[in-house]
């Protein structure tokens, strides 16, 4: 590889330009296009974001049982690699189609933008999006979503929200899941909830156990609600 | 990984921004990054350089990283707090707040050509 080296030094006056271009302008401005559309369809658009292994494909099958006889629901899931959590998304009925970052640790609006064409969203009531596992990056990128809903295992412990506290600003729910394991672990609610709300004081919080069936019930309430403000208003 | 899509994204918005003629006078970048903002100073900084190693027309410019404090200004007696410890509440009156004034940016807040 042939490196350039630099002749070229500062000299004269400098030019300055004061600006303040935001670096997500790109990603921010195809946010706005898929809400756009959203609202064309009236399709609830719902962020799933979490650490890996919390629960977001067992809720999306589990929310796909629940719910596929009242509404026609759709799930696109973002991976680094594999179809995997698609595939079992699709046993439960409902279409889904699985991204493959390849390697990337997030979901960017651009990548949302273009799977939306495989979808007849006039149709679609309820489409999540399950990010890529992890609390970081996925709290920077706006996907064009309704609401952000991120998973806190109970097996994940309870300091959380304090670690990652962007992910749980800017997100509206928080569900606590594997609560069917609570009674054999050292993981506090009362604490996790005190602490996620210091953070974000408007956070709603429920607890469910998807394998267990467990506050499912509420949830899907909860969905149902949303999905009937947004095609009221 | 997350450094080096900023970096890409920095060079995109830039050339979007400026004709070719100017940008090839380019001669500093500054950019503020918030601490909620998870992006590393250090990390950004390095995926700035790694990034010139390909002996890109920009390899020597300089790069500026200015990391910025989270502070919320309270909705109800307009205080404004720092926070430190990410409990988002009004340390005057002690309400809980959202309304971030800074420390969630990531922006090119100056750019220098030479003349």
């Amino acid at each position: 590889m042939n490196i350039e080296k630099s002749t070229k030094a500062a000299r004269g006056t400098v030019q300055c330009e004061n600006t303040n271009i935001n670096l997500l302008k790109a990603n921010d401005y195809v946010a706005e296009i898929i809400r756009n559309e959203m609202k064309k369809s009236n399709t609830l658009l719902i962020n799933i974001t979490s650490s890996a292994g919390s629960g977001k494909t067992t809720l999306m099958q589990k929310t796909a049982e629940k719910l596929k006889d009242k509404i026609t629901l759709a799930v696109m899931v973002g991976d680094l690699e594999t179809e995997r959590d698609a595939e079992r998304i699709r046993e439960s009925g409902i279409q889904a189609l699985q991204i493959v970052t390849g390697g990337i640790c997030h979901l960017e609006a651009q990548m949302i933008h273009q799977v939306l064409p495989e979808y007849k969203l006039d149709d679609i009531d309820l489409l999540f999006i399950e990010n890529v596992g992890n609390l970081v990056c996925p709290a920077s990128f706006d996907l064009g979503e309704d609401y952000r809903v991120t998973l806190m295992a109970s097996t994940e412990g309870d300091d959380k929200p304090k670690k990652y506290p962007r992910m749980f600003l800017t997100s509206d729910m928080m569900l606590i899941s594997k609560c069917d394991l609570l009674p054999y672990l050292p993981f506090s609610v009362d604490a996790v909830t005190k602490d996620a709300l210091e953070v974000n004081h408007e956070l709603e919080v429920m607890q469910i156990s998807a394998l267990k069936d467990e506050g499912i019930d509420e949830w899907c309430d909860w969905l149902l609600e949303k999905i009937k403000q947004k095609q009221n208003n | 990984m997350h450094e080096t899509s900023i970096v890409n994204s920095i060079m995109k918005t830039l050339e979007q921004e400026f004709e070719e003629k100017k940008l090839n006078t380019l001669s500093a970048i500054y950019v503020k990054v918030g601490k909620l903002s998870n992006i590393e100073p250090r990390l950004l900084h390095n995926a700035f350089t790694a990034n010139n190693y390909c002996g890109t027309k920009y390899h020597h410019v300089k790069f500026h990283v200015e990391s910025t404090e989270i502070k919320i200004q309270c909705l109800h007696c307009d205080h404004i707090t720092q926070i430190t410890d990410y409990k988002f509440m009004c340390e005057k009156c002690e309400k809980p707040s959202k309304n971030l004034i800074q420390g969630e940016e990531m922006l090119i807040h100056k750019v220098e050509f030479d003349d």
